[in-house]
Parts: C-alpha cells; sequence; structure tokens
C-alpha cells in the first residue's frame, strides 16, 4: 500500500525570490531612520562606557559590593546571547524543519556576544584571587594557582564566543558566495573576502555540513562549561557557605530559556521592520513558543529541586541562603524573576488563541527577558554584597543593594551596544539564510492526499 | 537508510497478532519458568512476613538497603515508557511507532513492582496505610504530608495511573482488530474492552490529539515522579552524599539513561522472540543508541557536577564518605564496576554505526548498563549509611541476605511474567502505528536522490 | 441515529473509490452527519472529503486540574489542621510540602478527566448496531450510510456506482 500523496503547487518563495528578497533589496534600502536609530544607539553606548569609567574612577576596582550590577550585566550577556544560538543547533537534532528560517537570526547573536566578552575583561580586575592573606578561599578549584578561574573564565568566554563567531561563518558561506556573486562594492568585497572559492561543488557542501556539525556540538559543550565556571566562580564561591550542586546548572538551563527569548524576539522585529513576512511565519514563532513554554516550566523545577532541599534542612547556612535570595533584601527581584520567567510564561503559553499566534510569544520574550534581568541581579548584585568570604556560613544577610547612576548608565550602554551590534551584521550578512530556505523548500512540498491536503516533509538522515 | 517494507494490513495484523492470536510453543515453558521464580518470591515475602525483617541483611546504622536500591532502580526503569513515547510523539520521530507501546508496558509493570518494594522493606506492609491514607477517624492520626514518604506513593500512585490510562487509550484500535479476529469469551472480552470503536475520521482524530495531549501532561508527571524519589535522599541534612540540591534532575536524567537502556533490552529480545524482524529493525537500535549517546553523556555530566559540589566545602565528613565510596573495599569495586558498566564501556561503543546496528551487543550494552544503574543507586544509598556519625553507635558491614537476594529475583521474575501474559492477550507493537506508518510514509525525488518522506497534516 | 434509519455499508477495496462514494453521497444532498468512513488506520484528515470533526477535548483537562487541585488543597491543608503537630521545625501549612502533593493532584486529575474526555469526544463506549464487517480493519474501507426507509435503492446505487465490492444492510 504505498503512499498516495501527490505535490501540489508551491507558493513559498523561491530561490530566485529569496535572493533578491534578501541580498539586494536590503542594500538598496538602506533606510534612514535605521541610521538615525543607530546613532541613538552609539551615544548610549558612549554613556555606557563613560559610565564604566566614572564607576572605576568613584569606587575603584576593590569594592566587591559596589560591582554586583556589573557581574549581573555579563551574567545577562552571557545568558541571552551566549543561550541564542543553541536555537540553531538543537532543533537540528531532532530534524526539525522549522528552524531553518532563524537558523542565521540565532547565530547571529554570536556578534552580540563579542560585547559579552570584552565586558569580562574588567571582572579579572575584579574577582578576587584564590588566596588572600595566606588563606584559600572554596571554589570549585580547590588548591590551584590563585589565579586560575579568572584564567578559566577568560579563556571559556572567549572560547564560546569564537567558536559561535565561526558556526555562523561556516553556515554563511553559500550565501556569502551569493553575495560575492549578486552584490557590487563593499559588500562585494566582504563576501569574497569571506567566501573566495564556493562554488557549491558536492565536496563544498559536505565540508559545510560537517564543519557546522562539529562546531555546534562544540558550541553546546563549551556553553555548559562556560556555565558552570561562571555561575561557580562569579556567583556561588562569592557567598559563605553556600553548597547548591544544581546551581551551574540552573544557570545554564536559564541561557537556553534567555536564547530562546531573544531569537523569539529578533525573529519578531526582522519580520516586522525586515518586511519578511513570507518568510518568517506563524511555524517559527509557534515552535519556539513551544520550547519557551517547556523551558519556562524547567525553570521552576530546576528552582524549585535546590528550594525544596534548603526549606527542608532548615540548618543557619540554608536559612541564610534562602533568605539571601529570595526572601530578604531580594524579594522584589525574586518575585519579578518568579512571575515574568515562570507564571506569566506559563499561563499565556499554555493557551493556544496565545502560543499560536506570532505577536503573543514576541510578547513573553520580552517578559522573560526582563524576569531573567532580575533573577541575575538577585543572584549577583546579592552574592557579591555579602561579607566573610571565608566563613562556615554566611553570618549577616546584607542590604539591599541599589544601582547607582553609573551602573544605570552602563545598563543603558549593554543594551545599546548589542542592539548595535545586532543591527551592524544584518548590514554584513542575509538575516535570513537563503540555502537553509531553498533547502527547506526542496525537503518539504505541500501535496494532496486523495481529498486532503498534506505537507510531504522528507527526512534525509 | 531504507529498511522499510511495504505490507498490507492483512500481513500487519498477522505478523504482529502472532503473540496473541496462535501463541508461540516457548511461550508456556518461559510463563512456568517465570511463574515459579515468582511463587518463590511470594513464599520468601511469607517467610519474611513471618520472621521480622531480621532475616534481611538490614541493622543499625544501615536500615535503607537492597530493597529500596531496587526500588529506585525500578521507578528507574519506569521512566523509559514516557520518554520514549511522550517525547518522541511530541517531536513526531517516526522512529517511535514499533516502540512506544512496549515502552508504556515497561513502565506500567515496572511501577507496579517499585510499589511493591516499600511494602516488602515496612516488614509490616499492612501498616503502611496508616501513613499514607486519611483512614484512622478515630484517634484523629493523619498522614504528615510533610514527610517525603507520602509524597512518593502520591506520585508514583499518579504515574501508575496516569501511565496505565495512556496505554489502554492507544491500545484502543488494536482491541477492536482483535475484536474482529477472534470468537466465543475472547470475541466478547475484546467487545467490551474496544467500547464499540469502529475507526471513523472522528475516533482517529481524537487518538492522534489525545496521544500528544497525553504526552504533554504526562511529560511534567514523570519528571516529577523521580525527583520526588530523589528527595526521600536528598532532604536528609544528615547524610552526606544525600543532601545535594542536584539530586532531582540528576535521578531523573539517570532513571532514563536506565530506562531507554531497559526499552533497547525489550526490543532485542521482542525481536527474536516473535520474530518480529519487519517492524523492529536495526534502525530503531541505531535512534535509541544515538538518544542514549546524549543521555548517557548529560548523565555523566551531571555525575561529575554533582561529585565536584559535594568536594567543594571541603567538609570533614563529606570528603571521608566520598572516600569510602570511591577508595575503600568493597565499595571500590563496585564504584569502579559501576562507572565502567553505566557509562566507560558502552557509550563509546555506541560512537560506532556498526555497534548501534548489531542487535546482540546493543543487547549486551543495554543490560550492562542497568547492571552499572543498580549499582549507582547501591553506591548513594549505603556506603552513605554504613559510616560512623554523630549520634550512631553501633555500626557495621550491611551486605544483602539471600532473603533480598531472592526478592531481586521475583521482581525481574515478576516484570517478565506480566509482559509474556501481556503479549498473549495484546499486541506489543502498536498494529495501527505500524499501519499508519505505511500510509505517512514515502519516497521523496530530489533530483536524482530518493529520500524517505513523511506526511504532515496541514495545520 | 434515529430508530426509522437503516444503516447501510459500502465496502471499498481501493481508498479512491471509498472517496468517491463519499463524493458521491456529498452530491446526492445527504446530510454530512448521516454518512461516515470507517478504515482501520488513519488517513491524513479530509483524504476521502468528510468534513473534519470538531471537538473539545482541551476542555476536559483543564476540568480535572481543577477538580485535582482543589481536593488536594482540601486534603493537604484540612490534614495538617485536623493533626496540628509541627514536626522538623515546618510550618503547619507547609506550602512547599503541599505544593508538590497539590502538584500530583491536579495532574492526576487532569489525566483522568482528558481519557474521559477523550472517550465522550470519541463517542465511545457506543455499541449501537449499525452495519460493521470485520474485514474493515483488515485494510477494507466502509463507507457507512444512516438512510431514511424508501430511500434505500439509491444510496446503495450511489454506493455501487463508487465501485463497492459488497453491500451490507444492518
Amino acid at each position: 500500500m504505498a503512499s498516495r500523496a501527490v505535490p501540489t503547487h508551491d507558493d513559498r518563495p523561491t530561490f530566485q525570490e529569496a535572493a533578491t528578497d534578501l541580498v539586494s533589496r536590503p542594500a538598496a534600502a538602506t533606510g534612514n531612520t535605521l541610521a538615525r536609530i543607530s546613532l541613538v544607539l552609539g551615544a548610549l553606548l558612549i554613556l555606557g562606557i563613560v559610565g564604566f569609567v566614572l564607576k572605576i574612577m568613584d569606587v575603584g576596582l576593590n569594592d566587591r559590593s559596589a560591582w554586583g550590577y556589573y557581574v549581573a550585566m555579563v551574567s545577562f550577556m552571557l545568558t541571552t546571547a551566549g543561550g541564542a544560538p543553541m536555537i540553531s543547533i538543537a532543533p537540528v537534532l531532532a530534524k526539525a524543519n522549522w528552524v531553518r528560517p532563524v537558523m542565521r537570526i540565532s547565530q547571529m547573536f554570536s556578534v552580540v556576544g563579542i560585547l559579552t566578552a570584552i565586558m569580562s575583561i574588567p571582572l579579572i580586575f575584579i574577582l578576587p584571587p584564590l588566596v588572600e592573606d595566606g588563606v584559600w578561599r572554596r571554589s570549585i578549584w580547590f588548591g590551584s594557582p590563585p589565579y586560575t578561574p579568572h584564567l578559566w573564565n577568560t579563556v571559556a568566554i572567549f572560547g564560546l564566543i569564537f567558536i559561535g563567531l565561526a558556526l555562523l561563518w561556516a553556515s554563511s558561506i553559500p550565501d556569502l558566495a551569493a553575495m560575492r556573486e549578486n552584490e557590487t562594492g563593499w559588500r562585494q568585497r566582504w563576501a569574497r573576502r569571506l567566501a573566495p572559492n564556493f562554488i557549491g561543488t558536492n565536496s563544498q557542501w559536505k565540508s559545510i555540513r560537517m564543519r557546522m556539525g562539529v562546531l555546534s556540538a562544540f558550541y553546546f559543550l563549551f556553553l555548559i562549561f562556560t556555565h558552570i565556571l561562571f555561575a561557580s566562580d562569579y556567583i556561588h564561591a562569592m557567598v559563605a557557605g553556600y553548597k547548591d550542586a544544581i546551581f551551574p546548572m540552573y544557570h545554564a538551563l536559564t541561557s537556553l530559556q534567555a536564547g530562546v527569548a531573544s531569537v523569539i524576539l529578533a525573529s519578531w522585529a526582522i519580520r516586522r521592520w525586515g518586511h519578511l513576512e513570507r518568510y518568517i511565519g506563524l511555524e517559527q514563532i509557534w515552535s519556539l513558543a513551544k520550547l519557551e513554554l517547556a523551558l519556562s516550566l524547567f525553570w521552576f523545577y530546576f528552582f524549585f529541586s535546590a528550594f525544596i532541599i534548603f526549606w527542608y534542612s532548615r540548618t543557619p547556612q540554608t536559612e541564610k541562603i534562602i533568605e539571601l535570595f529570595d526572601q530578604g533584601p531580594y524579594l522584589w527581584a525574586f518575585l519579578g524573576t518568579l512571575v515574568f520567567i515562570f507564571i506569566l510564561p506559563m499561563w499565556t503559553l499554555m493557551w493556544n488563541f496565545i502560543r499560536v499566534t506570532i505577536n503573543g510569544p514576541a510578547l513573553i520574550a520580552v517578559f522573560i527577558l526582563f524576569g531573567t534581568l532580575l533573577d541575575r541581579i538577585r543572584l549577583s548584585v546579592g552574592a557579591w554584597s555579602t561579607e566573610g568570604i571565608n566563613d562556615t556560613f554566611l553570618q549577616v544577610v546584607p542590604n539591599t543593594v541599589w544601582p547607582d547612576l553609573w551602573d544605570i548608565f552602563m545598563f543603558l550602554g549593554m543594551f545599546s551596544g548589542a542592539a548595535l551590534l545586532f543591527i551592524g551584521i544584518t548590514r554584513f550578512l542575509p538575516v535570513l539564510s537563503i540555502w537553509e530556505i531553498q533547502q527547506s523548500r526542496l525537503i518539504s512540498k505541500p501535496g494532496k492526499f486523495m481529498r486532503g491536503n498534506v505537507l510531504i516533509v522528507g527526512k534525509p538522515d | 537508510m531504507q529498511q522499510r517494507r511495504q505490507l498490507n494490513e492483512i500481513a500487519v495484523n498477522r505478523e504482529l497478532l502472532n503473540g496473541a492470536l496462535d501463541t508461540p510453543a516457548w511461550w508456556k515453558w518461559a510463563v512456568i519458568g517465570l511463574a515459579s521464580v515468582v511463587i518463590m518470591g511470594l513464599v520468601v515475602f511469607g517467610f519474611q512476613t513471618n520472621r521480622g525483617l531480621g532475616v534481611t541483611g538490614l541493622s543499625r546504622p544501615v536500615f535503607w538497603g537492597a530493597y529500596i536500591t531496587t526500588f529506585v532502580f525500578w521507578v528507574g526503569i519506569s521512566h523509559a515508557g514516557i520518554m520514549i513515547s511522550a517525547i518522541l510523539r511530541l517531536t513526531q520521530a517516526e522512529w517511535r511507532r514499533p516502540v512506544t507501546r512496549a515502552a508504556e508496558l515497561l513502565t506500567v509493570f515496572s511501577l507496579l513492582t517499585a510499589l511493591s518494594f516499600p511494602l516488602i522493606h515496612a516488614g509490616r506492609p499492612w501498616r503502611i496505610i496508616y501513613w499514607i491514607l486519611p483512614y484512622d477517624y478515630a484517634r484523629g492520626i493523619w498522614p504528615n504530608i510533610r514527610s517525603p514518604l507520602i509524597w512518593d506513593p502520591v506520585a508514583i500512585g499518579t504515574y501508575l495511573t496516569g501511565s496505565t490510562l495512556f496505554l489502554y487509550v492507544a491500545l484502543l484500535p488494536d482491541l477492536a482488530v482483535l475484536r474482529d479476529r477472534t470468537v466465543g469469551w475472547r470475541h466478547a472480552f475484546y467487545t467490551m474492552l474496544a467500547l464499540g470503536w469502529r475507526g471513523n475520521p472522528r475516533q482517529w482524530k481524537l487518538q492522534t490529539v489525545s496521544g500528544i495531549l497525553l504526552s504533554a501532561l504526562m511529560l511534567p508527571i514523570f519528571v516529577s515522579v523521580h525527583s520526588i524519589v530523589s528527595w526521600d535522599f536528598a532532604v536528609t541534612p544528615g547524610v552526606e552524599g544525600w543532601n545535594s540540591t542536584i539530586f532531582a534532575p540528576y535521578f531523573v536524567i539517570g532513571a532514563i539513561h536506565s530506562g531507554v537502556s531497559a526499552v533497547v533490552t525489550m526490543m532485542a529480545l521482542m525481536r527474536w522472540l516473535w520474530k518480529w524482524d519487519n517492524f523492529i529493525r536495526p534502525e530503531h537500535f541505531d535512534a535509541l543508541a544515538r538518544l542514549l549517546i546524549v543521555v548517557g553523556t548529560a548523565w555523566f555530566g551531571f555525575t561529575l557536577v554533582e561529585i565536584l559540589f559535594s568536594l567543594y566545602t571541603l567538609e570533614g565528613s563529606e570528603l571521608a564518605f566520598r572516600d569510602v565510596q570511591a577508595f575503600q573495599w568493597p565499595w571500590s569495586f563496585f564504584f569502579v564496576s559501576f562507572m565502567m558498566l553505566a557509562f566507560f564501556i558502552p557509550v563509546p561503543m555506541w560512537l560506532f554505526k556498526s555497534v548501534r546496528n548489531s542487535i546482540p551487543l546493543m543487547f549486551w550494552t543495554s543490560i550492562m548498563v542497568n547492571i552499572g544503574m543498580w549499582l549507582e543507586r547501591f553506591l548513594i544509598i549505603v556506603p552513605a549509611l554504613s559510616r560512623k556519625t554523630p549520634f550512631v553507635y553501633t555500626y557495621g558491614e550491611y551486605s544483602p541476605s539471600m532473603v533480598e537476594f531472592a526478592m531481586m529475583a521475583w521482581s525481574l521474575a515478576f516484570v517478565g511474567m506480566n509482559m509474556l501474559l501481556f503479549a498473549r492477550f495484546f499486541p506489543l507493537v502498536p498494529l495501527f502505528e505500524s499501519k499508519e506508518s505505511q500510509i505517512f510514509t514515502m519516497d521523496m525525488k530530489i533530483g536524482r536522490a530518493t529520500i524517505p518522506a513523511v506526511l504532515r497534516e496541514q495545520e | 441515529m434515529a430508530m426509522s434509519k437503516v444503516s447501510i455499508l459500502g465496502l471499498y477495496e481501493d481508498p479512491e473509490d471509498g472517496a468517491r462514494a463519499m463524493d458521491g453521497l456529498h452530491r446526492a444532498g445527504m446530510d454530512p452527519n448521516d454518512f461516515d468512513v470507517l478504515t482501520g488506520t488513519p488517513y491524513p484528515e479530509g483524504a476521502f472529503g468528510e468534513h473534519v470533526p470538531q471537538h473539545r477535548l482541551f476542555r476536559f483537562p483543564l476540568f480535572g486540574a481543577m477538580i485535582g487541585f482543589t481536593l488536594a488543597i482540601l486534603f493537604t491543608a484540612g490534614t495538617q489542621l485536623a493533626w496540628p503537630i509541627v514536626t522538623g521545625g515546618k510550618p503547619i501549612l507547609a506550602i512547599p510540602a503541599m505544593l508538590i502533593i497539590t502538584y500530583e493532584m491536579t495532574m492526576l486529575f487532569a489525566v483522568i478527566m482528558t481519557v474521559v474526555g477523550i472517550l465522550l469526544e470519541s463517542r465511545l463506549p457506543n455499541f449501537s448496531t449499525s452495519a460493521y464487517d470485520t474485514r474493515i480493519t483488515e485494510g477494507l474501507i466502509g463507507v457507512v450510510v444512516a438512510v431514511e426507509a424508501g430511500r434505500e435503492e439509491e444510496i446503495e446505487g450511489i454506493l455501487r456506482g463508487a465501485g463497492a465490492m459488497e453491500i451490507i444492510r444492518a
């Protein structure tokens, strides 16, 4: 009994249409609005840098509690921009076709990662060494040389960004080749430099696939590794008596969650203002929203797994930890986190009439990013404001530390810098992968099965 | 990979109902063999109930031993069913089709077995009713819901009920096939169970929707069950090696590791015993092995983080416990065996395509994983308790007695016997999934290449 | 199906013939609720030109969850208040512990009600005596029609015209 499906007319964009829409048109239509927005963002970025310099002059590098918000910022950047490229990696393993149009968007966040890497450099000077006045502090490095965490965290963050950029490059080569053929001026020169001899032979495609596979696997492993190091060294080890094995995994999980939110938001914006409604559709946003729903549930699971142990133990250690992060000075941030990255997403994305839309998940993505920011503030600022790093357990829960003016400047600078980098890279590369779109057109076709409509989806090994 | 053969519905019925409609010759002997072990187990249990728990090796300070280990082990195995059928349904993985039923069944029977172990372990099982049910009105005593020992039966009861219903709903279309192929009392039996299924578009649509909806509901339950089992240990601050925040996801991922391996074991047995070569194919083992590489590696990562953070505080008692667990005889032997069997031998082997496509190798490596995972639970539970800690004045070695070994053998035989009994009346491979797969898969031509394709309904 | 109606079943070897019989019945102006296609395998939706069945399954788990949640709150709060003994220094109404049991019971009742919903929405159990043939679960396509008295010949003609290998009257 062979299947009776036959392909029918396909009105999705063809390769030529895609090449016109994505390569030629944006170059022709460099809008004035975008230039003006970039100008404002650039000014804010400079404000951020000014804020950073003034902060150093104001408080120096030795007052740990003054730098909590800065650590929260780096943690937030690592969480969002670091997690986003995973969207182009994980669904591919399950052979999901829907992800193809947004793969490039997710990988472009590696460029935003450059800001993460730059911002992580001052952390080297803020993080205390492992040994002070002859006393070793607790860390995952045990008796290693005093600057081991400084070294390995920097290596991890830079390595992660490097792999992310390599992945972006590897997967863009066919599109760069298309730009090399169809563009003029500086864009052609740039494309020629990055994809000098790609002409699409079988072995070239094969090598691209292989490179992408290897880099994806490395990216995933490096992401987990980086989060384990960052969460352990920059947050966990700062609090006396804090022992929470799930914490690094929690940090990594929120990275996936915030990564999905970032990709939803970026796809929504590119669809809207890039006029790419034919390419990014309901299927992409909806599928991302399903992932987001699952990850929001997972957030609560990871949080509760730690919370129930601390709550049940009722030892001085665990009571102080709960007070520090959840009930005491950062209660507001904790409640915000709970509402914005769990309760609101769960109660909205559960319903089809919100999940199966384009605007609904985009709005929820904004909530999730806000919630993630609050989460990073409660953890980083809370951890960096404690005293007595070498005590057996936390003796005094410190008061709330509020951001000063310089912190607010730096926040503005961080967001603007990230947006500027993202907008910047869209000038250099097609925002959607033309060849992935072409392949998804080849691999899935609308068809008819007797009287019903179906989609025929190829599943190559 | 093209291993699929086109079969019409008559052929699918004939091949997949060979266990239910004509019983293979070996079946009777296998059931008799397993039933005698089951009966032996019941006799031993009667003996233990009569004599008391003194006939086990349990004694101060080790009061949780092989029974609790085996309980955790079977709860772990039970995670296969929902893992396979729910996650693969939601991701629309085509290769799930022949696997789902057997996996769900494994969930149900291993949960039943797991559930009996706390009863066996209690020594006086009838007393359990006092902790769990709001029962003793006269004295006003109620269950203490703050205790993880209450959370456990609630979670496992939910999971068992849910999986049984899930299994039944997905069995409906196949019950109709059996109804149409039988006469006499069996016809009456299947007619009653099939509830008058006709196979109209409404029923098929509900069948598809229910698969997805129930999967989405069962997944959060599945995650919670082993987490709550882990909290039986993890909420105890006084025992080194137990009081860890990572226990919940660590147990869940370990459960998936051992559960999916158990499904591999079972699929190999099904292919050999019922000769379902047309349905359970090397490509299915290949896909399961790929899944196992990911799951196994993730589990290993959690193991490393768990150990890293237990050493993190450098507290003397914690270090001493880890030393016992990993370096002192006989635990060191179990520890090395556990690491080798659960990770270092099987996972690197699965990296090779020739291993993934070899059914005997997959069978043996999957058994290896489960021996390793039993040892893991044993190493978590027993060494932690057998150390001398404050307020422990008598302490000694624990080793399981013959009674405990007998009950462990009973559990294996009980699951096996139930599986065989089920297979005598119901198909272990879902018929309608196999038939659906014949309709929903096709070949697709892209240029000169032919690739397998599946149909999706338009939203 | 009303009592005055006769149930007629046409059996087809080729699904395409079954689909043509459905087309014919549509053309003859039959009420779509009066005829249905029976298959031993799920076919893609709309393959036989049948009207797509609507269902309200998604309401059932929600309803079940509400029942489970309420029962769980009553059970956990009630038992603790009825036997107010402090254990482990936990408050009498220990919310994290209540949350676990409430969660499980909510999910339990959601699943139970979903299964109830699946049966109700599938119109099961259904032991009606409309025409049926056991070969449908062997791959034949059945088109079953509830015909008012007097139109039997016309409908049989349509079913036969589409290539029915056999016509069965209940």
